[in-house]
């Protein structure tokens, strides 16, 4: 009984050691040091390949196609060319499924070198992690059944709303339900499909996301409001600390902006 | 370099503390009804399991083959998804409490009928002797007997029902694990999160099995 109490305190005491170097606020080392590449991209270019989670239930951004097996998509396009500025061969790349609450821990724990997966920035959650510059700007848009004939937000007053499990278009709808004065519940889901399964099964009125998400889920029986709320921007998202990572990404972004590129990709995937 | 369980963090999570009591409420009060429901269904199933007519025993192996070799996820997905094809259309804090109080019942079912079955046959005997019926039998004379066998396992079935609540939070239920998930991934501090969270439920469910095992002791006592 005695060892066992002295090794749940030993790990306490360990684990608190754990946190507390955690929760040093010191300022991040400079990344970059003259001449040489940045630890971070050193170790990406040891390793040879790029690892990058993505979505894989996001139509048209990174989707997996349930035939092929295969994913892909516009993020999985700036995922290549990232690869291709950091490894010099658009191939080296290695996706891993990521979703809203899986993002942010594998990030943490070195699983992934970017995040490319419809991550909105906030500023909240530029405290966790490093963005890079917006590649696409979206706004929140509603879709809602056709036999519903709801044409705008206030027809879904007194109804239901789900979103998926990320705040960005939460509050997005919070703000504009109470400039409107409705009342309108939101319910949160883990995965896109779930909400849209939510809303098939008339559990509920109607799912709310960025209107270019939405639009991978459109069918016969459903569309989508013409009205869009507060735009949300698209980064690349790099842990802490990577700041090397974070400054390619800024870069390759400049020049596929500069380039044409990043409109050639966004057109390919018809989100233009 | 903030990690995952930095300082500020944890403040937030202090800041937010509404957000988990909320759930935590609400985990508390599924928890309790579903218990309720899965204690009744449990020993009406379990003495139809030990019942001399056949039907009643084909009943109760319908229900618990049924309910134990399926997924809970899945029970709650139909009666979210499912039945609101079917027109049934009940409102999440019901499709929580009826899911799990009816796939606990049926563990409650086999726990009530071992009791029952270990209950030494003479017993029966000497009551149908006194003129008692079979219900009678069961009501006065062997059910009591049944539960100081049942109590244990019982109690350990309560500490997994309240950990089972968690699947609410797939179809938004608004419990504990769905305000965690939801506040974890909006601002992606989840270390704190998560870790508050466990130990909410360390908080009901450790008593509890602790209650189990003292349970156990003196039944070892006692016999």
């Amino acid at each position: 009984m005695k060892k066992l109490v002295m090794l749940v305190l030993s790990l306490i005491m360990g684990l608190s050691l754990v946190f507390a170097a955690g929760c040093g606020s010191d300022p991040a080392p400079a990344a970059s040091s003259a001449g040489g590449d940045a630890p971070d991209i050193k170790a990406v270019k040891d390793r040879g390949v790029l690892k990058i989670g993505v979505k894989v239930d996001v139509p048209k951004f990174g989707f997996k196609d349930p035939n092929t097996g295969k994913v892909d998509g516009m993020e999985i396009d700036l995922a290549r060319a990232l690869a291709k500025k950091i490894l010099g061969d658009e191939s080296k790349i290695e996706v891993q499924p990521v979703t809203a609450k899986t993002r942010g821990p594998l990030l943490d724990n070195g699983e992934v070198d970017f995040v490319i997966a419809t991550f909105t920035i906030t500023d909240e959650r530029k405290q966790s992690y490093n963005f890079s510059d917006p590649y696409f700007e979206d706004g929140v848009a509603l879709m809602v059944k056709k036999d519903a004939g709801i044409t705008d937000l206030a027809g879904l007053n007194g109804k239901k709303i789900g979103v998926a499990q990320s705040a960005t278009s939460k509050q997005a709808l919070l703000d504009e339900i109470k400039k409107q004065n409705l009342k309108i519940d939101i319910l949160e889901f883990g995965t896109y499909p779930e909400i849209k399964t939510a809303l098939d099964s008339g559990r509920i009125d109607c799912f709310s996301v960025d209107g270019a998400i939405l639009a991978g889920y459109l069918d016969d029986t459903t569309v989508i409001l013409p009205a869009r709320y507060s735009p949300q921007l698209y980064g690349v998202a790099a842990k802490k600390g990577n700041e090397g990572l974070t400054k390619v990404a800024n870069d390759t972004i400049a020049d596929m902006k500069s380039s044409g590129e990043l409109d050639k990709i966004l057109t390919k995937w018809g989100l233009k | 370099m903030p990690g995952p369980f930095a300082l500020f963090k944890w403040q937030a999570v202090l800041r937010d503390w509404q957000v988990f009591a909320e759930g935590f409420g609400m985990t508390i009060l599924v928890s309790v009804l579903a218990l309720v429901l899965a204690l009744v269904l449990g020993i009406l199933f379990g003495m139809m399991g030990t019942a001399q007519t056949k039907p009643l025993r084909y009943l109760n192996r319908i229900y618990v083959e049924f309910i134990q070799n399926t997924p809970l996820v899945i029970q709650i997905f139909f009666l979210y998804n499912g039945l609101p094809y079917l027109g049934v259309m009940l409102p999440v804090f019901w499709v929580g409490m009826l899911g799990i109080g009816v796939y606990h019942g049926a563990y409650v079912a086999e726990v009530v009928r071992a009791g029952i079955l270990s209950t030494p046959k003479g017993q029966f005997e000497a009551a149908y002797a006194q003129g008692f019926s079979y219900w009678g039998a069961m009501r006065y004379v062997i059910l009591p007997q049944a539960k100081r066998m049942a109590y244990p396992p019982l109690t350990n079935l309560a500490v997994n029902l309240i950990k089972n609540t968690s699947v609410m939070a797939m179809v938004a239920g608004g419990e504990l694990m769905y305000h965690a998930d939801s506040w974890a991934s909006s601002n992606l501090y989840y270390g704190p999160a998560y870790i508050i969270t466990g130990l909410l439920y360390i908080a009901i469910c450790l008593p509890l099995a602790t209650y189990a095992k003292y349970l156990e002791r003196r039944l070892e006592v006692s016999s």
